[in-house]
């Protein structure tokens, strides 16, 4: 079957470059791995347009009995509907564009081989990951692209901070895999079963099912879907747990790009996605995931107005993209949000990409404050970038406009109190989006030269290797939004989606869009004009006011700086009293008990044992009565005490 | 009553051989002793009615068995002294074991109680006037076929051990393969040379007749591990 | 009614075997080792075929039982006995023990497996265990010329001898006080408890210690580290694997069927055993120096662990000893493929200090040999740990919690020796490279490797097979 193959293709590349690496070279390594993304997009892409267009039926693919435990049954299975297709089908195109990226980009580094694969693993843990059968497997790649995106991030893992980024990324996602864990399990105790089919054929069943926790019955709705959502903080980097994604820029920009921009972090909106026809039931935990999601799109837009390395303004931004996407989960349209989640992917994709080639240009440079009046050296580059640029801010026609505007109407649409404040957040995050992507735009490439005459001497376009992925990546930034548009949240979107999205009776969101007041579809395009015009005001016409506004208000400009201090709040509440009771209970714990207690039993231990070596001393006559003052003893225990 | 009387005659015979075998000073009593204990044991199946088992256990057991041991015993040179050390040396911890044993039993004969159907469970040959050994037959070639066969895969076994562990291919040993002899050719036995006048057969290198290769000599036992015994 | 063809398996390998010993003795040439040992594995695959193929029922007046316990069984103990077989090709050509009675020994000590595992009369029981036993015996003096080997196996053979006369005993008392010796009409007059006198009591626990001896339960284990050491490496690796499991089987099977309802009898009894196992398993290893003796008390430590589920008398028990059973026969066989392997200059090394440096000199042996000790000392993702969760789940369904308590706490302090050998290859000064390895070596511990790795990944079919055994045995 195709869709397998476009599943297992990725795992076969990683194991043949991983292995065998070193045996058939790097050149091989890429070679193989390359073209095992090509043909799985090749059949991913296929299997998208068989079931989409031509018809082909939706179901599953067994591949195997997993766990078999009593009433507990897993099996690995491909889960084959609209949205998984959507997802293989997106994920292995991107995926395989930054394969070929990173054949140029990485050209330099000692170990490709490594390095390419665990791109193809990677790449293997997120198909597994949206085409899971069931919540355990879904688990499994969730976990599978945790730890390929701690290798990837510390791939240079001779740098300190890299492996300092790794390992954060990897603790925050703990906490959110926590609840996720609890979560399956919950829906365990509550379906009997984590496979989709049967937890959502299931769903009318438990509508009134509560959990008695805390002295308050919580509906076992709203308790799932808030655990799911913790896990979905965690790996797409939501406030509160969004902490490490700006640090694991470490990571080398393919890495940016694929998993901090495309797909892993998508994760928690697939997640939102899959699991609509159990949240649809749960107001609570959706008015949670939007005030979230809402909160999240305008702090990470406010930070990335004032941070200066390029790769960390991208990172925000993702951050607060990523918002959107909730916001519109959050609201009910599951649709919008994987709308939003496919044009994303291909510009976000493009800007970290871009921002690669920039660095590659500029000799490894990431400070936007050391660059500048690049623009006539790196036409194509710049050229893609205003692509990026144009779909991230939301302009007509590009693919942003489509997406983020139905978001923001979609919170209008919902007519709730939440939706209210999603609306508000979600637009004044968009006037943000297009100030800080054009800040970023200016600083780049316009104004004099801030770098060093021996960097600018050097500044080159990239070799066409990258430049090609780019220029793709760039047509998928342009059409995506028109494509797709009214395929996905169109009148008939329940053609396209089929039951891959099924929403609760009330859920009118989608249809409510198409008559909203005139300035609520206005007002986003026009605040993202208006947020270009600033920054084309303060950076290119009059770059002296941003530094007088940061003295006018040190302290919101510092505040921003240090991303509201989120990262000095941890280390206050939570690092530092951790560290205390981290060496409390080493000092204290460890070394005198945990070790004193070892040490003592094996003292104990190996006493015990001289003791019953001494028995065996070889002579025949020792063990027979060895073994009949055993017998003796066994029969008198039974006679004298167990009668 | 004479069958009762037989009985404890037997039996206290049987126990008191019995032991005798392990305590008598020289190993050829023990034997005899022996003997005399199957000579006792064939009484009580006699008095069971089990006069097949009897002949069986007086002519494998006693005409066999115990006359093989008394060759053994009586060919090896084995230092009865130490062993009797050794016996000693056990005596209190086994006449321990053994008295805890005893008391155990004891307290077992106390408290004897049969299964209420046991006496009917029991297998019994069921061919009415049939004698002895006709019963016993029927039995085992019909309803017991299965561990009839089994225990003959244990003698097999028993035989294939034997040979394994003892036997030795001697090669110095000059022995006469028939089949070998018949199956040589002329062209492998002689060889017809012409040799010039007067040179005569010392340096020619060949003796004229030819002889089956040697078998190559088996190579060294590899040899033991230095580090052995009980730690 | 005589369904003899339930036996199938069992009378096409005797035949099989007995094929091959007069193919052997009447080949004239040296060479019949090698084409007897293929004969002999040619013939364990058809009888695995055809108890796979085979149909279940009840057999022979009542002897012999066709089910899916018994398959199951049947099919481990074949493999384990074929593992051996393959071991014995390179190390017998090297120690000049290249004659066809050894495969075909090995072929008929399989067969008396084969009966225990059907057994469901203590006839059977004792005929099975005796053809077993014997074969054993004589492999384990199978190397006559060192003094070792002969010592080995005249232990065995004595000391197994007394065990048998300890079993035989308790057969006598058990059938003395029933009248019967088929398990399903013991069940039957044993269906109610207060019917049970002390010297049917007697009866079982004189059965339990003939059977552990086998199994090498503590205090009956006396025999295992020196017989180990001292018969050759195969016969060891032959003895680590089926026979383990075809007593245990057995154990089980006779605890579970004829005195299933004395659970509260039998079950302080085997608690006992087991406890003593583990502990005797974990302590006495830790100061070994020779790795054969330390896979004896290791192997005494997982019989402890094995004994725990039967001791938790409930289904879930029975499918935990038998889960165990199979990941320990693949360790085990792997473990000892390794052991085989360490060979510097033709002569067989079995110092642990002999594997300093391993870890450089041959990173492949190495990694397998780290994958067992791991899987052994229970550690997660390898099947030794699976094997120990479900063991240890099924205790505390029963209730029997200071039982799992202590296995979990002995498999700590067994961890520390498997992980010293870790330790040694990594770790220590290297050593001159081992010999070449044969190829069949290596196909063991990589096969064996393999499925310990891999068991997390498809374990469904194991313990779907494990559970359907053990709800035989409960009706």
């Amino acid at each position: 079957m195709l869709y397998a193959v476009a599943v297992f293709a990725p795992l076969l590349g990683s194991a043949i470059a991983g292995l065998f690496g070193r045996a058939i070279g790097d050149r091989a390594a890429q070679a193989v791995t390359i073209l095992c993304m090509v043909l799985a997009s090749i059949c991913g892409v296929t299997a998208f347009v068989q079931l989409v267009y031509l018809g082909a039926p939706s179901g599953m693919v067994v591949l195997g009995d997993w766990v078999q435990a009593g009433s507990f049954h897993v099996s690995w299975a491909l889960h084959y509907d609209t949205l998984s297709a959507v997802m293989v089908a997106m994920v292995t195109c991107v995926a395989t564009l930054i394969h070929i990226y990173s054949v140029g980009y990485m050209s330099h580094d000692h170990s490709i081989a490594r390095f390419f694969s665990y791109l193809s693993l990677f790449s293997f843990a997120m198909l597994m990951l949206v085409s899971a059968d069931n919540l355990l497997q879904l688990f499994f790649g969730w976990e599978g692209v945790g730890l390929a995106s701690y290798l990837l991030i510390g791939f240079w893992y001779d740098r300190p901070s890299a492996c300092a980024a790794a390992m954060k990324a990897f603790i925050v996602n703990r906490v959110g895999d926590l609840g996720f864990a609890v979560g399956i399990a919950l829906v365990f105790t509550l379906f009997g079963s984590i496979e989709f089919g049967s937890i959502f054929a299931n769903v009318p069943a438990h509508m009134d099912a509560t959990y008695h926790l805390l002295g308050h019955d919580w509906r076992a709705y709203e308790v799932v879907g808030i655990l799911l959502f913790i896990g979905a903080m965690g790996k797409s980097a939501q406030i509160g747990l969004h902490v490490w994604l700006p640090d694991a820029m470490e990571g080398p920009t393919p890495v940016s790009a694929l998993i901090h921009a495309a797909t892993m972090v998508t994760a928690g909106v697939f997640l939102m996605a899959r699991f609509s026809p159990v949240l649809d039931y749960a107001p609570g935990a959706m008015a949670f995931v939007t005030f979230i999601g809402a909160t999240t799109a305008l702090f990470a837009a406010t930070v990335g107005c004032v941070q200066n390395d390029i790769k960390r303004v991208i990172a925000y931004s993702t951050c607060s993209q990523l918002g959107y996407m909730f916001v519109a989960a959050g609201v009910g349209a599951y649709q919008a949000s994987i709308f939003h989640l496919l044009t994303h992917a291909f510009f976000k994709a493009l800007l970290f990409l871009t921002a690669g080639s920039v660095i590659h240009a500029m000799s490894d440079e990431q400070d936007m404050r050391r660059m500048g009046g690049i623009w006539r050296l790196i036409p194509f580059t710049y050229a893609m970038m205003w692509i990026g640029n144009l779909a991230l801010g939301g302009v007509f026609p590009f693919a942003g406009y489509f997406s983020k505007d139905a978001i923001v109407e979609a919170a209008w649409a919902a007519h709730t109190g939440i939706g209210q404040y999603g609306f508000w957040c979600t637009l004044i995050a968009a006037f943000l989006t297009a100030f800080y992507s054009w800040r970023l735009l200016i600083m780049t490439f316009h104004g004099t030269p801030r770098a060093d005459h021996h960097v600018m001497q050097h500044v080159h376009e990239s070799p066409p290797v990258m430049l090609v992925p780019l220029a793709l990546l760039g047509v998928g930034a342009v059409v995506a939004g028109f494509v797709f548009r009214d395929q996905l949240i169109g009148a008939d979107w329940q053609a396209f989606w089929g039951s891959s999205i099924q929403i609760a009776p009330g859920n009118h969101v989608l249809r409510d869009m198409e008559d909203l007041p005139a300035w609520v579809t206005l007002s986003p395009s026009v605040l993202g004009l208006l947020g270009i015009a600033t920054a084309y005001l303060f950076y290119m016409i009059r770059p002296e006011i941003p530094p007088r506004l940061a003295a006018a208000f040190p302290a919101g400009y510092r505040f921003l700086l240090n991303k509201w201090y989120f990262d000095e709040l941890y280390g206050v509440v939570l690092v530092a009293p951790f560290r205390a009771l981290a060496r409390l209970l080493w000092q204290v714990g460890d070394v005198t008990l945990i070790d004193g207690v070892p040490n003592g039993l094996a003292a104990l231990t190996a006493g015990g044992s001289a003791r019953v070596v001494r028995l065996q001393t070889g002579s025949i006559a020792v063990y027979a009565f060895s073994m009949l003052i055993g017998l003796v003893v066994l029969v008198s225990v039974f006679l004298l005490f167990l009668r | 009553m004479i069958a009762a009387l037989a009985f404890y005659v037997f039996a206290g015979i049987l126990l008191l051989s019995a032991a005798m075998v392990v305590s008598a000073r020289n190993p050829v009593h023990s034997v005899l002793f022996l003997i005399l204990a199957f000579f006792n044991a064939a009484g009580l199946f006699l008095l069971a009615g089990a006069e097949f088992l009897a002949m069986i256990l007086v002519i494998v057991y006693v005409g066999a068995v115990a006359v093989l041991f008394l060759f053994v015993v009586m060919m090896l040179d084995i230092d009865f002294a130490e062993l009797r050390g050794g016996f000693q040396r056990y005596l209190p911890v086994g006449l321990a074991v053994g008295l805890v044993l005893l008391i155990e039993l004891g307290i077992v004969l106390g408290g004897w109680k049969l299964a209420p159907d046991a006496a009917a469970l029991r297998f019994a040959p069921n061919l009415a006037g049939a004698h002895n050994t006709a019963q016993l037959g029927r039995l085992i070639y019909t309803d017991y076929i299965l561990l009839f066969q089994a225990a003959g895969l244990v003698l097999l076994v028993a035989m294939i051990g034997a040979i394994v562990l003892t036997l030795r291919e001697r090669h110095s040993a000059l022995r006469q393969d028939i089949t070998a002899q018949q199956s040589r050719s002329v062209r492998q036995t002689m060889e017809l040379i012409d040799m010039p006048i007067g040179a005569g057969i010392g340096g020619s290198g060949t003796t004229g007749i030819r002889r089956p290769a040697a078998p190559a000599p088996a190579p060294a036992a590899a040899p033991a591990h230095a580090d052995h015994g009980g730690h | 009614m005589m369904n003899w063809s339930l036996a199938v398996p069992e009378l096409v390998l005797a035949c099989c075997g007995m094929a091959i010993l007069l193919f052997g003795a009447l080949m004239k040439r040296r060479e019949t080792f090698h084409l007897a040992s293929m004969l002999t594995i040619g013939a364990f695959l058809i009888t695995a075929m055809l108890v796979i193929a085979g149909p279940h029922g009840l057999a022979y007046h009542g002897q012999f039982v066709a089910d899916s316990f018994s398959g199951f069984v049947k099919l481990l103990v074949l493999a384990g006995s074929a593992f051996a077989v393959v071991a014995s090709l390179d190390y017998n050509e090297h120690e000049n023990l290249r004659r066809f009675e050894f495969p075909v020994l090995i072929l008929f000590a399989t067969v008396g497996m084969m009966l225990m595992a059907s057994a469901v009369n203590l006839m059977t029981l004792y005929v099975g265990l005796e053809l077993q036993s014997l074969s054993i015996y004589v492999l384990a003096a199978f190397a006559r010329d060192q003094l070792r080997s002969s010592e080995a196996g005249l232990k065995y053979f004595v000391l197994g001898a007394l065990a048998s006369g300890l079993l035989l005993y308790g057969i006598s008392l058990i059938y003395g006080f029933t009248g019967s010796m088929q398990f399903d009409q013991l069940a039957r007059v044993l269906a109610d408890p207060a019917r049970v006198s002390p010297g049917l009591i007697v009866g079982i626990v004189f059965l339990v210690a003939g059977l552990a001896f086998k199994v090498s339960a503590v205090p009956f284990h006396m025999w295992t580290p020196d017989v180990y050491e001292g018969a050759p490496t195969p016969v060891t690796l032959l003895m680590g694997t089926s026979p383990k499991v075809a007593a245990m089987a057995l154990l089980v099977r006779a605890m579970a069927t004829p005195f299933g309802h004395l659970l509260g009898q039998w079950q302080q009894l085997i608690v006992l055993v087991s406890i003593a196992s583990m502990l005797l398993g974990a302590l006495a290893a830790i100061g070994q120096r020779n790795i054969k003796r330390l896979m004896a008390y290791s192997s005494i430590g997982h019989m402890g662990y094995v004994l725990i589920g039967l001791a938790a008398g409930t289904p879930a028990g029975i499918r935990g000893v038998l889960l165990y059973l199979v990941t320990y026969v693949f360790m085990s066989a792997g473990t000892f493929a390794c052991i085989l392997a360490m060979r510097r200059r033709g002569v067989m090394l079995e110092q642990i200090a002999d594997l300093g440096g391993l870890g450089r000199r041959d990173p492949v042996l190495a990694m397998w040999l780290t994958v067992f000790m791991f899987s052994m000392a229970g550690i997660p993702p390898f099947s030794g740990f699976w094997a120990k969760y479900f063991i240890f789940t099924a205790a505390v369904q029963s209730g029997l919690w200071a039982l799992a308590v202590i296995g979990v706490l002995t498999s700590v302090i067994g961890a520390y020796y498997y992980i010293r050998i870790i330790k040694v290859m990594y770790f220590d000064e290297p050593q001159e490279a081992f010999d070449p390895r044969p190829p069949s070596l290596s196909l063991l511990a990589a096969g064996s490797g393999l499925f310990t790795t891999l068991f997390f990944v498809f374990p469904a079919p194991f313990v779907g097979a494990a559970e359907t055994a053990a709800k035989v045995l409960f009706g």
